[in-house]
C-alpha cells in the first residue's frame, strides 16, 4: 500500500488530497491531520533576519479552518428533536439528541441544540456548559461559534449574569 | 325400664346436640377457611401478579449511510439479535441477504423514546460501511436502529426471573399444546379434575410408584404461586380449594396465561427461568411468537422436569421428550403427520450458552440505579433499563484482556498464579460507558476489579501535575525542567529519595519529554514547585471524588483509584477539559413503557480548554516518542492516539489510560494478592488497550485547537523551536499564541518549502488511507 502511494507523483497526490479534503462527506469526517508529520505546510514564513534567534525559524504547523455540518442522519434526528420540542416533549427531544450525539459526539452543532433544549428546560447552568463545550468544539468555525455564543449569552442572562453575557455578545465571531 | 330408657334417650340427645354443634363449628371453620383462601386468591391475583425483574438492554446499533458497518458486520449483528435468514414477508425477525443488500422485517421493539412497530427495511452496505437504507414504501431512511439487545435482568436474591407474555402474544400451538400435555380436560373442569386424579391414582397403583400427577394447570399454578413445596394432605386440600376458588373468579383464559407466565422452566446459575416468555429467550433467544413447533414442543416437554430434561445437560433425554410431545401433537391433530416427521428430524437448535452475559457491566448498572430505586422495585416492578453498553466494544475488550493475560501468564516466571485485569471503555464526549470487563473470567459474577479494585495509579497521576503547571501560565511544553536526584525529609522524619524507573538521570529536559518518558525526578521537582495542594485540587477537578493524601509520593501516583475512577479523570482530559458524568444507564421505563427517569448527559467545565489542549498534545507524544511506543505495532498504521502508562512501585500494578478520536479506555493488569508482576504499564496493560482499540474501528484523536493556542515544532530533546526538516526529533506542541520560544540556532533559515510540502502531503495521505 505504502509503496504504491509513494510512487504517485506529487501533483497527483496533491490533487487527490485536495479532492479528499474537499469532499463534503460528513461521516467519517475528512481526516484532519493531527500528527506533526501529517500537517500540510503553512505558507512560507515572513522572512526574518537570521541573526535574531527568537524569530520564528520556519513554517509553523497550522490547523486548517474547520466547518461543521450535520450528516443526513444527525440532521434528520435534529429535525425530529425540533418537532418533539415544539410538542413540548422535552425528554423526547433530549433522547433524540442523545441518539444524534452517539453518532457524532464531537459535533458542536449538536451541543448547541442540546444547549437550547436545556434552556427550554430552564436548566441554565447545563445550557451554559453545553454552549461552552460547543464553543470549544467549534474553534475555527465562526458560524458555529456565533450560534454557540448566542446560546451561551442566553444561558448567562437566564442566570442573571448580564455583564458576562454582554462580553460574549461583543466577541468578534458574534458579528 | 323407663328410667334407663329415658337416660339412654338423653344420652343420644346430648350426643346429637354435641356432634351437631361440632359439625356446625367445623362447617363454620371450613367456611371461614374457604373465605380466607378465596380472599388470598383474589387479592394476590388482582394486584401485581408476578414479580418481574428489571430487564436491562444494551444500546441499539444505529445504522445510517456512512456508518462504519460492513455488510458482514451487519449480518453478524442480525445474528446476534437472532434474526434468521428466510423470507422477510413471512414475519418479523427474518431477513434476506442478496449480495450486499439486506431485506429485513424488523421486530416490534420498545426504545427509550419510541415504541416502533414491526417494519420492513432494505439496507445496502459495502465492504466498509452502510451505503443506503429505504423503508417499505421506497422512501429514504436517514437513520434506523436495530433492536436493543437484552443483556440480562436485575433478578433478586432468590433468583426468580421472568419475561411476561401478554395473552395476544401466546402462540395458538402453545395454548393447545400445553393443555394437551399437562391438562387435557382444562376447558371442562372447575379447578380440580376428579377423573384425572382417578386416572393418575390407577396409573400409580399399577406402576407401584408415582408416575403421574393428577394436578390440573390451575392446581399447578396455585401450587407455584401461593404455596410452599411440602407435600401434605392439608396442603393438597388447600391447593384444591384455592384452585376451585380461582376458577370461580377468573376466566380460563386468565388462568392459562397466568400459568404460562408462572411455570418454572430451568435454572441458569442463580437465576431461575420462569414462564414461556423467558424460556423462549433463554433457550432460543427469540420472542415466543417466532418459535416453531419443535421449539414449542421442547419447552412444553420441559414443564414435566426442567432439570431432568435440561436440553443443555441432557440433550438426548430432551430430544426424546420433545419428539414424544411432537407425536402427541400429531395424534391430537394439532399439526399434521408430515410436520411431525419434519420437526422431529430437526436438531435441538439451542442458542449457544453464555454469550452476552455481562456481570461487570450489570454491577455498574445496579450501582447507578441504587441511588434512585429500591432493590425490591428493581427485582419486581417490571422496569426496563436502557444502557449505553455496546456489545461489540464489550466483546473486543473481553477478547483483548483474556488473550493478553494468557500470553503474559505463559511468559511469567510465577507459575500457577493467574494475572488478573480490568478494562473500561467509554465514549468521552457523552460519558457513555460502552464496555466493562471486571476480570479474566468475563462471564462469571465475581469480584469486579473495574469498579472495586482500588490500586495505586503510578504515573497515571502525572498528567494532573503537568496540567497544573500549564494552567499557571509559567510553563509550556517546551519549558526546561531539571531531572536530577532529590531527597525529601518527610513529616515522620524519614527521607524520601525517588528514582527514575531506569535509575538514570536526564538533566535539563523539556516538559513534553519529561512527561512522555515518564521521568520521576523531573515530575517530583515540578510538582513540589507547584505545591501538592494545587496538584491534588487538579485531580479533584478532573473527577477524583475523594481528596488524596498530601504526601510528596502523591506526585508519583501512590494515590489509589479504581479503573472507573481513572476513567472519570481521563475523560476530562480527552474531552477538552469538560468533565462529563459517566453514564451506564440512559433511561428507565416502567412496566407500561412510560419513561420514569432519564439520565441526561451532564457536563461541567473542569479545566481551561487551552491548558488541556497543550497537555493533550504532550500525551500524544507518549505513543510516538515515549513509554507507549509499543502500541503502534498493534494499531492501524498512522492512527493518532494519546495516553499515559502507569506502573506502581515494584511493578505491582500495570496501567494504561488513553484515547483515540472515538473511545477512551483504561486498562489495569496485576495480581489479586498484590504481588509483583514484573510488568510495566507498557508491557502489561498497553497491549490489552491497543488490541481493544484496534477492534473498535478507531479514528485518530484530533484535539481541537482553541482560539488562544497555536501549534509549534520543538526538538523533543532540547525544547528549542525547530522544523521537521531541520530536526529529526521535531515534535508538535501547543503553546499560548505568540509565546516566545528559544529557537534552535541551526534551524533559523527556512528550508525549501517544496521539499517539505511534498513530504508532508505524502505522509498525510498515508495517514488518511490507513
Amino acid at each position: 500500500m505504502v509503496q504504491k502511494h509513494r510512487s504517485l507523483t506529487l501533483p497527483a497526490v496533491l490533487g487527490m488530497a485536495l479532492l479528499l479534503a474537499g469532499c463534503p462527506s460528513p461521516w467519517p469526517r475528512p481526516s484532519v491531520p493531527a500528527n506533526p508529520s501529517a500537517i500540510p505546510p503553512a505558507p512560507p514564513p515572513v522572512a526574518a533576519p537570521a541573526q535574531v534567534p527568537e524569530a520564528p525559524p520556519a513554517p509553523r504547523p497550522q490547523a486548517p479552518p474547520r466547518e461543521n455540518h450535520l450528516s443526513p442522519a444527525t440532521r434528520s434526528l435534529v429535525a425530529q428533536a425540533h418537532k418533539l420540542l415544539a410538542q413540548g416533549d422535552l425528554d423526547g427531544a433530549s433522547s433524540t439528541l442523545d441518539r444524534a450525539l452517539r453518532i457524532e459526539p464531537s459535533n458542536p452543532l449538536l451541543w448547541i441544540e442540546l444547549g437550547r433544549v436545556r434552556l427550554t428546560e430552564s436548566d441554565a447552568h447545563q445550557a451554559e456548559v453545553c454552549a461552552r463545550k460547543a464553543l470549544a468544539l467549534a474553534s475555527g468555525d465562526h458560524a458555529a461559534q456565533a450560534q454557540a455564543g448566542r446560546v451561551l449569552a442566553d444561558a448567562l442572562k437566564a442566570q442573571g449574569r448580564n455583564p458576562e453575557a454582554q462580553e460574549v455578545e461583543s466577541r468578534p465571531y458574534m458579528h | 325400664m323407663p328410667g334407663v330408657a329415658r337416660s339412654r334417650v338423653r344420652r343420644w340427645r346430648i350426643f346429637f346436640i354435641v356432634s351437631g354443634l361440632a359439625g356446625i363449628l367445623l362447617a363454620a371453620v371450613a367456611a371461614i377457611w374457604i373465605v380466607h383462601l378465596d380472599r388470598v386468591v383474589t387479592r394476590e391475583f388482582q394486584g401485581r401478579l408476578w414479580s418481574v425483574p428489571a430487564r436491562v438492554f444494551a444500546a441499539p446499533l444505529e445504522l445510517y449511510a456512512g456508518a462504519p458497518i460492513s455488510a458482514n458486520d451487519l449480518e453478524q449483528e442480525l445474528h446476534r439479535l437472532h434474526y434468521r435468514r428466510g423470507d422477510p414477508a413471512s414475519g418479523p425477525g427474518i431477513y434476506r441477504r442478496t449480495g450486499n443488500a439486506f431485506d429485513l422485517e424488523a421486530r416490534r421493539v420498545r426504545f427509550i423514546d419510541e415504541q416502533r412497530d414491526a417494519q420492513r427495511v432494505s439496507i445496502h452496505a459495502d465492504n466498509a460501511s452502510i451505503t443506503s437504507m429505504r423503508a417499505a414504501d421506497g422512501t429514504d431512511l436517514p437513520v434506523f436502529r436495530l433492536d436493543p439487545p437484552v443483556i440480562g435482568s436485575l433478578f433478586p436474591i432468590h433468583g426468580e426471573d421472568r419475561l411476561i407474555v401478554a395473552p395476544a402474544d401466546v402462540p395458538p400451538l402453545l395454548r393447545d399444546g400445553i393443555k394437551l400435555i399437562e391438562d387435557r380436560r382444562f376447558d371442562e373442569h372447575h379447578g380440580v379434575d376428579l377423573y384425572g386424579v382417578l386416572r393418575a391414582t390407577w396409573a400409580n397403583i399399577r406402576a407401584g410408584r408415582v408416575v403421574q400427577g393428577g394436578s390440573t394447570l390451575t392446581q399447578q399454578l396455585v401450587k407455584n404461586y401461593f404455596l410452599s413445596d411440602e407435600q401434605t394432605f392439608g396442603r393438597k386440600a388447600t391447593e384444591a380449594i384455592m384452585a376451585m376458588r380461582l376458577e370461580a373468579h377468573y376466566s380460563k383464559e386468565d388462568i392459562l396465561v397466568a400459568y404460562l407466565n408462572e411455570v418454572y422452566l430451568g435454572q441458569d446459575g442463580a437465576r431461575a427461568i420462569h414462564g414461556f416468555g423467558l424460556g423462549s429467550e433463554y433457550y432460543y433467544a427469540k420472542p415466543l411468537g417466532e418459535l416453531g413447533p419443535a421449539e414449542l414442543a421442547l419447552l412444553i416437554g420441559l414443564v414435566k422436569g426442567p432439570s431432568f430434561y435440561d436440553p443443555r445437560k441432557h440433550p438426548d433425554r430432551a430430544l426424546a421428550r420433545r419428539n414424544l410431545v411432537l407425536k402427541e401433537f400429531g395424534d391430537a391433530h394439532l399439526i399434521d403427520a408430515a410436520a411431525v416427521k419434519r420437526e422431529a428430524a430437526t436438531p435441538l437448535g439451542l442458542r449457544p450458552p453464555g454469550g452476552s452475559y455481562v456481570p461487570a457491566y450489570l454491577d455498574l448498572v445496579r450501582r447507578d440505579l441504587k441511588r434512585d430505586y429500591a432493590e425490591a422495585d428493581l427485582a419486581a416492578a417490571g422496569l426496563s433499563v436502557y444502557t449505553s453498553l455496546d456489545l461489540r466494544a464489550q466483546g473486543a475488550a473481553e477478547r483483548a484482556l483474556t488473550q493478553n493475560l494468557q500470553r503474559l501468564d505463559s511468559k511469567s516466571p510465577v507459575r500457577g498464579e493467574h494475572l488478573e485485569g480490568a478494562v473500561i471503555v467509554v465514549e468521552p464526549n457523552s460519558g457513555d460507558v460502552v464496555a466493562v470487563v471486571g476480570g479474566r473470567e468475563v462471564d462469571t459474577n465475581g469480584f469486579d476489579r473495574a469498579l472495586d479494585a482500588r490500586r495505586p495509579i503510578g504515573s497515571l497521576v502525572k498528567p494532573a501535575v503537568y496540567l497544573t503547571a500549564l494552567e499557571t501560565g509559567r510553563y509550556t511544553a517546551a519549558t526546561l525542567i531539571e531531572d536530577a536526584p532529590i531527597e525529601l525529609k518527610l513529616a515522620d522524619g524519614s527521607v524520601w529519595a525517588p528514582q527514575n524507573f531506569e535509575r538514570q538521570v536526564y538533566g535539563q529536559v523539556p516538559l513534553a519529554r519529561a512527561l512522555a518518558e515518564s521521568m520521576n525526578l523531573a515530575t517530583v521537582r515540578l510538582g513540589l514547585d507547584l505545591g501538592l495542594p494545587k496538584v491534588a485540587a487538579t485531580l479533584e477537578r478532573l473527577g477524583l471524588e475523594s481528596s488524596p493524601t498530601l504526601n510528596p509520593s502523591l506526585l508519583l501516583g501512590t494515590v489509589e483509584m479504581s479503573p472507573l475512577e481513572v476513567v472519570q479523570v481521563y475523560t476530562t482530559l480527552a474531552d477538552g477539559g469538560f468533565r462529563t458524568r459517566l453514564r451506564a444507564v440512559r433511561a428507565v421505563l416502567d412496566e407500561h413503557g412510560q419513561p420514569l427517569k432519564s439520565f441526561k448527559v451532564r457536563v461541567e467545565a473542569a479545566a481551561p480548554p487551552a491548558a488541556v489542549y497543550q497537555l493533550d498534545r504532550m500525551l500524544m507524544l507518549v505513543p510516538t516518542h515515549g513509554t507507549a511506543r509499543g502500541a503502534a505495532a498493534r494499531l492501524p498504521q498512522g492512527l493518532v492516539i494519546a495516553g499515559k502508562t502507569g506502573t506502581s512501585s515494584d511493578t505491582r500494578d500495570s496501567w494504561f489510560a488513553g484515547f483515540t478520536g472515538n473511545y477512551l479506555a483504561v486498562v489495569w493488569v496485576g495480581y489479586d494478592d498484590n504481588r509483583e508482576t514484573g510488568l510495566t504499564g507498557a508491557q502489561g496493560a498497553l497491549p490489552v488497550w491497543a488490541d481493544t482499540m484496534a477492534s473498535l474501528k478507531p479514528v485518530s484523536f484530533e484535539p481541537i485547537l482553541p482560539d488562544l493556542v497555536e501549534d509549534r515544532w520543538i526538538g523533543f530533546d532540547d525544547g528549542l523551536e525547530t522544523t521537521p526538516a531541520c530536526s529529526p526529533d521535531a515534535v508538535v506542541i501547543g503553546v499560548p499564541k505568540d509565546t516566545r520560544l528559544p529557537v534552535n540556532p541551526k534551524c533559523t533559515s527556512a528550508p525549501s518549502p517544496h521539499v517539505t510540502a511534498g513530504d508532508k502531503i505524502k505522509e498525510w495521505f498515508k495517514s488518511i488511507v490507513h
